[in-house]
This record gives structure tokens, C-alpha cells and sequence, in this order.
């Protein structure tokens, strides 16, 4: 069964000058134990689809979807209280910009205790406070912060941004989460402890069946873990499927500009040539071009894309093009 | 052939405060030592706190060495914390383009700026050598008028790049100047950088995090750790045969 089954998710912005739609129409599901990653550039509306899973968007978001189902039920006809408790069990999210989404007035020791849930602890009260205790230094030290007494002893300002990125690790999975929802989890982060994160997170996923929904704007670094993988541009949807498949094959023209322009990725590219990259930038929100959004940028745009595209499947692979790059056919026998 | 870059023995410390009345001295960077060709790339790479930022800052002219000798062109441009010319032939472009334009002046205004400060340009050349350097780095001469919260983020990096440029340097500094922007962005920006290199023969000391980029963008590579060069070379021969920890450390991730 899914866990989580999102279809035709659209969440738009009413403003003064018509309806801003930020994202449009997004399918999403995911398994148990699976790894998923979203990949898209600033603007696509990565973290809104990430907010609006776990509820916490601004009141001003108009946010609908076809069905949004958690394990079965759907979460957006279930009444605001019953869904935060619901989510709250087995949603944890890690937020961009660690430093930022702390509490810069409480002690990491506190806001890491906070986080344990309660009913997990027995025993009268000074039981319990040592056992809180117990847990806080066994969470710290999981997630690789060896010196838990100082950063336990110690406000979010007075720690650098990688301990905060670990500290809110241990947070989100204090309570043993079904699914761990993180955003971006390294941008601040340096390569020997993006690294030191991802282990954990592997690790987690591989040990307890946690699923995964990772959002990054870096294609490299999550293809070699993730199970399937969601290309999105300008808040549509234009791929997804087994990471695999799209990664190898690519039928949308963005993801194989995404893939190209990764040095390790395009083959037979000399030092210092010219990378394969698409003309023009990311359309501003107010802005959006009509039909497919990446119209205005795409090398084999055609009249026809100014119809939105719809979604077509074949073997699980999902993209939404009207003219999808076709793989180029092995000849059996070359004349 | 005449190295266009030459760093000699570069030290630099800082002075921290310890207690009341006492100071200690913290070395950052002890013993830089590299050349660089025109028309080359070098790539700085360490982990964070490794000196890289203070190299960058060293070669831009922000701020001064203990000891040690900058040479550009065979000319000492530094000797012993004491620069000779500022900012002219070494510029510097930064990691958020957002944060490093000012907010309150349009594009023109901010290039008019630096030609005016350094250059004894007459009011219509400066006009003609903006329109110049606004057209080579991919923007329109109407974007003159234009103010910075007007551009993206990855036409903002071309804004920083044609403020880099217009004083014709020699040698850029990109401090994490490309890490910020979105991959398609990104390589837009790279091929641009190396176009620039290709026609001008302009060199670049790239630091950076991003591995791939340093292979694709590089033709040396200098390693630092805690202030120390562990490791100087060919960026390919570096890549295929890492000899010290930090580098192997580096690329078994």
C-alpha cells in the first residue's frame, strides 16, 4: 500500500492581479521504505509541495488537491487538529537553513527533549527526567555529534551550521517517523559532512524503513541513493519515475539539459568545453508562460506547447512533453 | 612562459583576544606558494576554516599579508603587507550576488563607479565601455537603468562578473562565486567563464566545493588544510593520484 498518495496537487496564491498558481497539478506517491527525491531549480516550488504535505503553509496558500492520502486516509478532509496529530506521528520534516529554524531563545538540550514524545517514557518524574536525559545524549550521539554535553549545553547562535543541520536531524527523529521529509538538507553544508548526513539518513532508511523525501536542487548527489526521482520546473511536474530510468534516459528536454549540465554525467566532454545548457532563466511566478513552462526555453518548443502537456506513462516512467526525445535506436546490422 | 601569478611564502595571522589583556596570534594561512599561467584556471579546495576565503582575500587586495610577495605580470604588486595597486588587475566576484550589489544604485551606477574611481575615463568613454562589458557578459545595454532587485540570481552573478570585468583585469577571484546559482544556471555561467578565458586569456583562481567543476574548470589544483598546502599539481594527475589525507578524504565522498 502507499504511504503517501498525492494526486493533481495544485496550491495557488491569490493576489491582487489574478491567481498565481505555483504549483500545478503534482502526483506524488511513495512506499514504504522507499527513498524519494524532488529535484527542481529556486521558484519550483520544492518546498511548497514539502509544506503543504506536512500542513504547515501560510493561510494565504490556497492549497487543493484530488486526494491526499496518508496510509489511506486523506489528510485534507480530515478536521486541522486530527491532522496535526496524525502528522505529527509519523511526519518529521528537517527545514532549510537549520540556524534560522531553531529556537534561538531555548538550549539545544531543550528543544531536542520537547521532541521526544511523551507517551514513550514511564516511570514516575524523576524516572523520567533521567530517562529524557538518556535519550537526548542517545540522539545527539546518533546522529555524529560526539561532544553532546557542550552543544547540549548550548544556544543554536553558539554552534556552526552543521552541527545546528544535525541537531534538527535528531529532532525529526526523535519519534521515530514512517516518513522524513528534508529540504535541502545540506546547501549549508560541506562536503565531508553532507556526506556524514547522508550515511545517517541512508542508514535510517535502510535500518528502520524509514522513507525518504528528499528535496535538493544538487542532481548528483542523491541519484546514487534514491529509489525514484520527481523533475520539477516551475511548479509542474515534468518527470518522474525509477531515478534509474530518468537519469539514463531522460525523455524530457529539461531533465536531459539537468543531466547534461553535471560534468561527471555528459559523456565525451573535454576539459574545459562549453557545457549543454538551456537559453534564458527561470521565469519569475508572475510571469509564467502558458502551457508548458519551459516553452519559452526549450530547444524543440513547437506550436503545440502552449496546450499544457499532459502526463503519459509507459513502465513507470511518467512526463509530461509533447515532443519527448526519443532513445536513439541500435541499428542490428550497420550498412 | 612568464607566469601571469606568482605567490611567494604568503603568511597571514589574526589576532585573537584571550582574556583581558592578553592576545594570541592565530596563524590562518603560513607558507602559499603558487604560480599561475595566463589563460589557466587554478583551483583552491579545503574544508571550511581551511584559509581559502583569506587566500581569496589576500590575492583581491581586502586585506594585507604579514609576509610574503604577490607578483603579477613580474611586477611586485605586494611585499610584505604593503600593496602597490589596488583592485585593478585582480578583481574578485562573491558568493551571494544578491548580497555583494548595492540595493540602492542601478547596474550603471555601480560600474560607472568603479571606472570613475579608477580610471581618468571622460563621461562618454565610460558610458561606451559599459554598454561594452554589459553586451560581452550577456546582458542588454537597457540594463543600464536597471536595478539589482530587478535581475534573478543568475543574471545578478553576470552583473557581479561585468563589475569584475570592466577594469580589464587580469586575474578573478570566484570565492564560491558559482556555488549559489541553480544547476542550469550554473552551467550557463561556466561556459560563459570559459568562453571569456577562451577569447581574452584571462586567469581565474576558482574556489570552490564542487569537485566536478574544479575537474572540468581547472588546470592546477592547490590543496589547503588548516593554512598548509598539502597538495599542488596538475588537477588530473591530483584527481587520479591523491597523495595526502585531506584530498583522498575529499574524493572518497
Amino acid at each position: 500500500m502507499h504511504l503517501l498518495d498525492i494526486k493533481n496537487l495544485t496550491i495557488e496564491l491569490p493576489t491582487e492581479n489574478g491567481v498565481i498558481r505555483a504549483v500545478d497539478k503534482v502526483n506524488l506517491s511513495l512506499k514504504e521504505g522507499e527513498v524519494h527525491a524532488l529535484v527542481g531549480e529556486s521558484g519550483s516550488g520544492k518546498s511548497l509541495i514539502a509544506k503543504a504535505i506536512v500542513g504547515v503553509l501560510n493561510k494565504r496558500w490556497r492549497v487543493t488537491a484530488d486526494r491526499m492520502h496518508w496510509q489511506g486516509v486523506d489528510l485534507m478532509r480530515l478536521p486541522p487538529e486530527k491532522r496535526r496529530k496524525l502528522v505529527s506521528q509519523d511526519i518529521a520534516m528537517i527545514y532549510q537553513e537549520p540556524s534560522r529554524s531553531l529556537d534561538p531563545t531555548a538550549k539545544v538540550f531543550e528543544q531536542v527533549s520537547e521532541s521526544i514524545p511523551e507517551e514513550s517514557l514511564s516511570g514516575n518524574f524523576l524516572v523520567r527526567r533521567q530517562l529524557r536525559k538518556k535519550r537526548v545524549k542517545a540522539l545527539l550521539h546518533k546522529v555524529g555529534i560526539r561532544d553532546d554535553k557542550r552543544v547540549a549545553d548550548s544556544y543554536p547562535h553558539e554552534l556552526s551550521e552543521g552541527i545546528c543541520q544535525k541537531v534538527m536531524i535528531a529532532m525529526a527523529i526523535a519519534r521515530n517517523p514512517k516518513l522524513l521529509i528534508a529540504d535541502e538538507p545540506t546547501t549549508a553544508l560541506e562536503s565531508t559532512t553532507r556526506a556524514q548526513v547522508f550515511r545517517l539518513l541512508k542508514s535510517l532508511n535502510q535500518l528502520k524503513n524509514m522513507s525518504v523525501l528528499m528535496i535538493s536542487h544538487e542532481l548528483e548527489e542523491i541519484t546514487t541513493w534514491s529509489h525514484a526521482m520527481h523533475v520539477l520546473y516551475c511548479g509542474q511536474m515534468v518527470e518522474a519515475g525509477p531515478t534509474e530510468k530518468v537519469f539514463n534516459a531522460p525523455l524530457h528536454p529539461y531533465t536531459q539539459a539537468l543531466v547534461k549540465s553535471l560534468p561527471d554525467y555528459a559523456q565525451g566532454l573535454a576539459h574545459k568545453e562549453s557545457f549543454y545548457a538551456l537559453k534564458g532563466t527561470i521565469p519569475p511566478l508572475q510571469h509564467l508562460p502558458i502551457g508548458c513552462r519551459l516553452g519559452p526555453r526549450c530547444p524543440q518548443a513547437q506550436k503545440q506547447c502552449v496546450v499544457t502537456p499532459k502526463q503519459k506513462k509507459s513502465h513507470g516512467h511518467t512526463f509530461a512533453c509533447h515532443f519527448p526525445l526519443l532513445k536513439e535506436d541500435k541499428k542490428c546490422n550497420p550498412s | 612562459m612568464q607566469p601571469i601569478l606568482k605567490v611567494q611564502s604568503l603568511h597571514k595571522t589574526y589576532r585573537v583576544r584571550v582574556g583581558l589583556l592578553k592576545r594570541k596570534n592565530v596563524p590562518v594561512l603560513t607558507d602559499i606558494s603558487f604560480c599561475l599561467g595566463k589563460g589557466e584556471t587554478i583551483a583552491v579546495i579545503g574544508e571550511t576554516g581551511a584559509g581559502k576565503s583569506t587566500l581569496a582575500k589576500l590575492l583581491a587586495g581586502a586585506e594585507q599579508a604579514e609576509t610574503g610577495q604577490i607578483l603579477l605580470d613580474g611586477t611586485t604588486i605586494e611585499d610584505d603587507g604593503v600593496r602597490q595597486d589596488h583592485c585593478r588587475h585582480i578583481r574578485m566576484i562573491f558568493q551571494d550576488p544578491t548580497r555583494s550589489l548595492n540595493p540602492g544604485l542601478t547596474i550603471g551606477e555601480i560600474l560607472d563607479d568603479c571606472l570613475s574611481y579608477n580610471t581618468e575615463l571622460t563621461h562618454k568613454q565610460r558610458d561606451k565601455k559599459i554598454a561594452h562589458v554589459l553586451i560581452r557578459v550577456g546582458l542588454l545595454e537597457e540594463h543600464y537603468h536597471y536595478y539589482p532587485h530587478m535581475f534573478s540570481g543568475g543574471q545578478l552573478q553576470r552583473v557581479a562578473l561585468a563589475r569584475a570585468l570592466i577594469l580589464d583585469p587580469k586575474v578573478l577571484v570566484l570565492d564560491e562565486a558559482l556555488s549559489s546559482l541553480d544547476p542550469s544556471v550554473r552551467a550557463q555561467t561556466v561556459n560563459l567563464l570559459l568562453a571569456l578565458q577562451r577569447e581574452t586569456g584571462l586567469s581565474y583562481v576558482l574556489i570552490t566545493h564542487h569537485l566536478s567543476l574544479v575537474k572540468h574548470m581547472s588546470d592546477s589544483l592547490l590543496v589547503l588544510n588548516k593554512g598548509k598546502v598539502v597538495e599542488y599539481g596538475k588537477t588530473a594527475q591530483v584527481f587520479a593520484q591523491p597523495k595526502s589525507k585531506v584530498m583522498k578524504r575529499l574524493l572518497n565522498v
